[in-house]
């Protein structure tokens, strides 16, 4: 059988213009709440002094990393990732333990926190809009960038299209596609003209940030035993010591156990 | 936007709708018949329907996802050259006009006083019987004339416009003198063209007066020039405030309001006295070559320099990269070119510059003849000759202002000949999809103007404020619920049709014209079935059936030659760089040098302009673009505001000659240390707008009149205001 | 002394337990506002900041000073030193209680608590949450069963009574590896924000600084109730026993210590011992409440044999450990500053603090955990061979 492309979005920062069409779309598309989003448009606003300036804005919503830290953090499991890609909150599962949120690096997953027990407290992020992609259209948010700075597609078509542009204007990009490595390589790559940390997002390792804790994990079961065994035999050496030390004690005095 | 002020506004909009608060999850009407004949929908109503963005007057093409009956997502439709499958954020949110809770579902009538906002629901047939008899009454007593007409552009207004002339008043008002009379008058006078378009295919170097494109968006050119720039285009623009395409521009100029042609001229001086125009192009064309050297002499560098504040070398080097790039430069025309009193002249050299550059004929030149608005080609209902009207317009065109088309108008003067009653009194006023109380400079004096009306009947989708004022709301469906006539674009004649049934009582503005019409007695100019007929007899000429076209969202065009030659209507047949029209008007027949007026010590110039986020003064009751648009705040510099002690959120009182208004202070370092601007449509009047009433606040209410003498164009930049701690 | 243990009691039984009653009563209104309006309606958690006090001070710290149980357990069932014994019940108890007081307090924080049983249907194996959750249940269970004969005594049952004394070496033994695997994957649970977590505290070897640490906690927690008990109950250890485990707390800490510098020596961050600034300064003060001051007192003989000095001691070192279970799940985590991001409605407060209501809600399920050992104190036998008269009641004693 052949191996499934994973999806991805390319958003390149020179070229958005912070309209939100994106957001609005997505709203629409997903009948989000008018107080909820589940994008955002984040970055420096205007640095510099008059009338020197720059300015920089980069749409966000889940980067649905390679190796998604809210999949691995989940107690019960309520995330999935596609084969091709999108990872995807069921709230069906959820117990609402918050503990996704602090596991993804990026903030993303948001938690209703003006929902008591009866309408249910949920999280909610980005869908990569499933409902879209499988029926042959984009995305919502990319769908309707005018200026497309959004673009979705392949992810190594994504990357080799990120690179070409680098490679055809080097000194307008940082020389990095972020999301190519970070965290494992997400599925949200971006380009930009001013340091990705300007436009706040944060420096990450390449080992995703749920590496080190599903290795600790692998370790519970070899501990318990090796523990359990350690602690069998200092339990059982220590009474047949304790014995001995009675036998040879005293023969008639016999010690009444007291029963706890 | 402060965390405190944004939590209140989304509480506040919680209040609101609540019901509404979920996307579409308003009372859902059935689904459009029409649209299940045309096979988009299927029995269980859903489906997707072409139809037309109406968001704003760039109308977009869309496709509606209907679900049940309800419109539950918009995209571009990618067959339509203004959308190309991409909308705007005020398109995404588009149902959220028509689903807005505080749309106005039924005709309502006035109950208490004007601007009480007291009104009770009526039938159509009594509250048209009133209108007319009304219209009838005022035109009795005092003649047509003493009727007000006013619209702003939209598809049904060719048959707005038949009621106003089948009426027999000359007095109608339009946007277009608080938009673009300067661009339109200065083109139509110099090419004979009113706006030529512009090609981006091989753009090498653009040149934009504060045409804010990537925020006054239009689709369809905001992508063009957003890829031209990613290709490598240099774009050079000129505007007192770092907008979002100045973001994008390789060279910002923060030019002083009011100056840019002082700019542009000098860059005329520039080209034609070191001869860097396309001469031969210059000599076969233009009307003016062998005088501009002299003429232009006077404009150097240094000169603009000292009135612009922009280096003379900068201007120099400029104008040499503009006319390097020969027919692949493009100078903008702009839009809203409603700035100063001489924004007719900067317009001129605008113009001027394309002609230099010769980018107008030559293939692959990047301004081309406008493609074919209003229905050339098309057929329209058979109408009587209209009554010839004597009495002259009330806002002095042409008998004031000799240049002004007559299609143009001057709108913002209707207001002094009402209020002084010359030269004659008006006493009903009838506006369509236009809110005058907002976008009027002086909302003072247009209240005053509206106290004079015997009688105000508003066509509209909600309350908005004109509405609020008005003694008669009439309920148009909205875009998405109604059928428009068509709109021809390039080669195709796009469709706007229902994609749900009107909600409540609203009705297409095709209907209520014609049912106004023949209360009027004036039946014989709407002679047409219904909606679907009228298209129908649009149709005729190119023998395409309605069905076939609702299907497909357009109509083939019958081909004409579209390599863009510019037929120039001038007397000369030429481009008149120099003008005789002018000259006999009594104007200066060059583009030349009007120096406009300046602040006074501690005083601003007030700029106006665009967001992404909302059109005009109607959608910022639209809850999904007040969930993603920023709190509408009064710009200042940084600098300037620390040394009047002022700092951010802090609340200022702004005042200008004709009146006062309170906003929330941005300390930004986008703006020049001699501006301070806001953004138009916010400080509504009408409570009826639960979302938008009481956030930011209106321009329009420091706005002061001024007009230009050439082009009947409002001068929205002229306006001075001081700035104090409220 | 003397003296007022025989007055005290009267006032007292009336105060005290009206403010643990009162007290739980807030924080039973509050847990109620949440579960009709939500958890934002009461707290200052938020999207930026979805764990917060609730986390470092009922799961954190709860479970950290309920390694009493297990220390004790072990010292009596597995070293078999009989002389321990009288502490086994009240310290079982502790652990128990302390458990249950901090599954309650989860299921407050819980978005969904009605469904917590989807943790015995939808397992993740890769989430350190699912065998936390899996662990606490379990060794309650097991606590139970060890505090079981307390409730047989009771009863009178003999016969559970004698069966399960014959198990409960094997039942101590499972406890005791349960514990370890659950004190150790509570410090797991912060491996997953290697990004968030200050590098003075994200390590890899989070789990066994967890596991040591808890030995300490425990080892502290042992001689704090006794010493507690002694005092009020006039039923604690003899000081030369808790000298004992006194004697062994420099080498837990020691070997703690070591292991917290030498993984910062390994991961060659030492420089951040000086140059992190609050974070610097919060992580010494940890260090010399949890390690330094402890290891100096528990050294010097005279204070190991004071009864006072035992208690400080043993007080400090809890003091410095639960602060290191605060650190690590709370100051010294740092959520990405959330970006100046729109629609700014949804801009969260970057700094969060408790409110009231969330301290309520812990401090109210607290304190009926005081009145619960109260009560069963007073009715069970607790203290063994205790002649069940009613002078002075524990319910009365207790606080102080
Ligand atoms: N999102 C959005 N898009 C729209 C519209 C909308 O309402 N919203 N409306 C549509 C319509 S009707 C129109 S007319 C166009 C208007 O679009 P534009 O022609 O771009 O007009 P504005 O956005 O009103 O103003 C543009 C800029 O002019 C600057 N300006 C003010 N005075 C001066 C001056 O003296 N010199 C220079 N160089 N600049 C100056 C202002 O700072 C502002 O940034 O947008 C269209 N598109
Ligand atoms: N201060 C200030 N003044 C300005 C400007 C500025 O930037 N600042 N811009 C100027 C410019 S460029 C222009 S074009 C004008 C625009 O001036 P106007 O046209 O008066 O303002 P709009 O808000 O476009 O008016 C549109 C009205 O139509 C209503 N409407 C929306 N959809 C429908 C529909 O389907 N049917 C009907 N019947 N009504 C509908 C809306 O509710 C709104 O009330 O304003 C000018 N005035
Ligand atoms: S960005 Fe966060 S939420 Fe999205 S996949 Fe990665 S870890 Fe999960
Ligand atoms: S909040 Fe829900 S989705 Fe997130 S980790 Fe907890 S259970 Fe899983
Ligand atoms: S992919 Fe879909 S869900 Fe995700 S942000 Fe875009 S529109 Fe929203
Ligand atoms: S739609 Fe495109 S340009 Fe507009 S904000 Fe979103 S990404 Fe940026
Ligand atoms: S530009 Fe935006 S608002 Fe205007 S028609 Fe197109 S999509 Fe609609
Ligand atoms: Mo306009």
């Amino acid at each position: 059988m052949t191996e499934i492309k994973h999806k991805a979005f390319l958003f390149d920062a020179t070229r958005c213009i912070d309209c939100r069409a994106c957001m609005v779309a997505c709203s629409v598309e997903n009948n989000i709440p008018m107080d909820k989003t589940r994008i955002w448009v984040a970055g420096v606003g205007i640095k510099g002094e008059f009338p020197n300036l720059d300015r920089a804005s980069m749409v966000y919503h889940c980067m649905h990393c390679e190796h998604p830290g809210c999949l691995s953090a989940c107690p019960v499991g309520a995330y999935t990732q596609r084969e091709d890609g999108p990872v995807i909150y069921n709230p069906d599962v959820c117990i609402g333990c918050r503990y996704c949120m602090n596991a993804c690096p990026f903030g993303v997953p948001h938690f209703d926190y003006d929902k008591g027990i009866v309408d249910g407290a949920f999280i909610d992020k980005c869908t990569f809009c499933p409902q879209r992609i499988d029926n042959g259209q984009q995305p919502a948010c990319v769908a309707t960038c005018p200026t497309d700075a959004l673009e979705y597609g392949e992810r190594d078509e994504l990357l080799k299209k990120a690179h070409e542009r680098i490679a055809a204007h080097p000194n307008r990009y940082v020389n990095h596609v972020y999301g190519e490595f970070e965290n494992g390589g997400t599925s949200y790559l971006i380009l930009s003209h001013v340091p990705f940390s300007e436009l706040g997002l944060p420096n990450l390792p390449e080992t995703p940030v749920n590496a080190v804790s599903e290795a600790a994990i692998g370790l519970t079961l070899p501990v318990a035993l090796g523990w359990g065994a350690a602690l069998t035999a200092v339990t059982a050496g220590v009474h047949l010591y304790n014995r001995k030390k009675e036998e040879v004690a005293t023969v008639e005095s016999t010690t009444e156990e007291v029963g706890i | 936007m402060t965390k405190t002020i944004s939590r209140r506004d989304f509480l506040k909009l919680g209040a609101a709708a609540s019901a509404a608060l979920v996307v579409g999850q308003m009372l859902p009407p059935l689904v459009a018949q029409a649209a299940r004949e045309a096979g988009h929908l299927n029995a269980a109503g859903d489906g997707y329907i072409p139809s037309m963005c109406e968001m704003c007057v760039w109308r977009c093409g869309l496709i509606a996802k209907v679900k049940d009956g309800r419109v539950v997502k918009l995209d571009g439709n990618p067959e339509h050259p203004h959308s190309r499958g991409k909308l705007c954020p005020r398109g995404q949110s588009g149902l959220m006009n028509t689903y807005d809770p505080d749309r106005v579902l039924n005709p309502l009538i006035r109950v208490g006083k004007r601007g009480e906002g007291l009104f009770r629901k009526a039938s159509w047939d009594e509250a048209l019987d009133l209108v007319a008899g009304k219209m009838t009454d005022i035109k009795e007593k005092y003649g047509p004339e003493a009727m007000v007409f006013s619209s702003t552009h939209n598809l049904s207004q060719v048959q707005f416009e038949n009621l106003l002339y089948a009426f027999g008043s000359p007095n109608y008002g339009t946007q277009r003198s608080l938009c673009f009379n300067a661009m339109i008058t200065a083109f139509s006078l110099t090419y004979g063209v009113e706006e030529p378009s512009r090609k981006y295919d091989d753009v090498e170097f653009i040149l934009m007066v504060g045409r804010n494109m990537m925020e006054a968006i239009s689709t369809s050119e905001t992508s063009e020039l957003s890829h031209a720039i990613d290709r490598g285009a240099k774009l050079v623009y000129l505007d007192p405030r770092y907008t979002k395409t100045a973001s994008k521009a390789t060279e910002w100029i923060p030019i002083r309001p009011g100056t840019d042609s002082a700019f542009l001229l000098a860059m005329i001086n520039v080209i034609v006295s070191n001869e860097l125009a396309d001469c031969e192009f210059v000599k076969q064309y233009v009307v003016g070559c062998d005088g501009i050297q002299d003429e232009m002499r006077r404009y150097t560098p240094e000169w603009a320099d000292q009135i612009t504040g922009v280096p003379a070398a900068t201007i120099e080097r400029i104008a040499r990269e503009y006319a390097a790039a020969k027919h692949n430069a493009l100078a903008h025309p702009g839009w809203r070119t409603s700035n100063f009193i001489n924004s007719f002249q900067t317009e001129r050299a605008i113009a001027t510059l394309n002609a230099l550059s010769g980018n107008v004929l030559t293939p692959g030149g990047c301004l081309t003849a406008e493609v074919s608005a209003e229905g050339a080609g098309l057929g329209i209902p058979h109408q009587p000759p209209y009554p010839r009207i004597s009495a002259p317009r009330l806002d002095g065109v042409p008998w004031k202002y000799p240049l002004v088309p007559l299609k143009l108008g001057v709108f913002q003067e209707l207001r002094d000949a009402i209020l002084t009653g010359e030269p004659y009194q008006a006493h009903g006023w009838f506006i369509s999809r236009q809110n005058p109380v907002m976008s009027l400079p002086d909302r003072t004096k247009t209240l005053e103007a509206f106290g004079k009306m015997d009688f105000i009947a508003t066509v509209d989708i909600i309350l908005n404020d004109t509405a609020w004022f008005s003694d008669v709301i009439l309920p148009e469906a909205s875009y998405l619920e109604r059928y428009d006539p068509l709109l021809p674009v390039g080669d195709k004649a796009f469709l706007r049709q229902p994609v749900i049934e009107p909600q409540g009582e609203a009705r297409s503005a095709l209907w209520i014209y014609k049912q106004l019409g023949e209360r009027l007695g004036l039946g014989d100019y709407f002679q047409y079935e219904d909606e679907e007929d009228y298209i129908r007899q649009q149709l005729k000429p190119l023998g395409v059936s309605l069905e076939e076209v609702k299907e497909k969202g357009y109509a083939e065009m019958p081909e004409e030659d579209k390599n863009g030659e510019i037929t120039f209507n001038t007397p000369s047949g030429k481009i008149e760089v120099y003008s005789e029209t002018l000259k006999n008007a009594g104007f200066s027949p060059w583009p030349t040098w009007e120096e406009p007026p300046i602040p006074g010590k501690n005083e601003f110039y007030l700029l106006t302009g665009k967001v992404a986020q909302h059109t005009q003064f109607g959608t910022q009751n639209n809850p999904l673009l007040h969930k993603y648009s920023d709190e509408p705040r009064l710009w200042m510099n940084a600098k300037t505001a620390s040394k009047l002690g002022l700092s951010n959120d802090d609340w200022v009182e702004i005042t200008s000659q004709v009146g006062a208004a309170h906003s929330k202070l941005l300390a930004t370092e986008a703006i020049r240390p001699d501006c301070v601007y806001l953004t138009p449509g916010y400080g509504h009047l009408s409570k009826g707008l639960k979302t938008a009433y009481g956030i930011g606040a209106s321009d329009s209410a420091l706005h002061v009149t001024y007009t230009d003498p050439i082009s009947g164009g409002q001068a929205l930049s002229q306006t001075f205001v001081t700035v104090k701690k409220a | 002394m003397k003296a007022n243990i025989t007055i005290q009691p009267r006032f007292r039984i009336a105060l005290f337990p009206f403010i643990l009653i009162m007290l739980a009563g807030i924080g039973l209104v509050a847990a109620i506002w949440r579960f009709i309006y939500g958890i934002g309606a009461i707290s200052n958690l938020s999207n930026v900041y979805p764990w917060g006090f609730w986390v470092s001070f009922d799961l954190f710290t709860g479970i950290a000073i309920s390694s009493g149980a297990f220390i004790v357990a072990s010292i009596v069932y597995i070293f078999e030193l009989e002389e321990f014994r009288p502490l086994l019940r009240p310290t079982l108890l502790t652990g128990l209680l302390g458990y249950i007081m901090e599954v309650i307090a989860l299921l407050v924080d819980l978005g969904h608590p009605e469904r917590i049983w989807h943790y015995f249907i939808y397992q993740n194996y890769t989430s350190p949450l699912f065998f936390i959750g899996i662990y606490v249940m379990v060794y309650s269970a097991v606590m139970a069963i060890e505090f079981a004969p307390v409730v047989f005594e009771r009863l009178g049952w003999e016969k559970p009574a004698q069966i399960l004394h014959k198990w409960m070496k094997p039942i101590v033994v499972a406890g005791a590896v349960l514990s370890v695997l659950h004190q150790a994957s509570l410090g797991s649970l912060l491996l997953i924000q290697p990004t968030k977590l200050h590098p003075l505290w994200w390590t890899p070897w989070i789990p066994p600084l967890f596991f040591v640490s808890a030995i300490a906690i425990g080892l502290a927690m042992t001689i704090f109730e006794s010493s507690l008990s002694s005092r009020y109950f006039k039923r604690g250890l003899e000081t030369h026993l808790l000298e004992k485990l006194a004697q062994a707390m420099p080498f837990v800490l020691g070997l703690y210590v070591i292991m917290k510098f030498a993984q910062l020596a390994l991961a060659g961050s030492l420089e951040l011992l000086f140059s992190s600034g609050w974070m610097s300064i919060l992580f010494w003060v940890e260090i010399l409440l949890s390690v330094v001051v402890p290891m100096v007192l528990f050294s010097i003989k005279s204070v190991r044999q004071s009864p006072t000095g035992l208690l400080t001691g043993a007080m400090i070192t809890l003091l410095g450990m639960i602060l290191n279970r605060f650190d690590v799940s709370w100051f010294a985590v740092q959520h990405p500053d959330p970006l100046t991001y729109l629609p700014t409605f949804m801009a969260d407060n970057v700094h969060y603090w408790p409110s009231l209501p969330e301290i309520a809600i812990s401090l109210g399920i607290f304190s009926a955990g005081i009145l619960a050992f109260g009560l069963i104190a007073k009715y069970f036998p607790l203290f063994e061979n205790e002649e069940h008269s009613h002078e002075p009641t524990p319910l009365a004693a207790t606080g102080d």
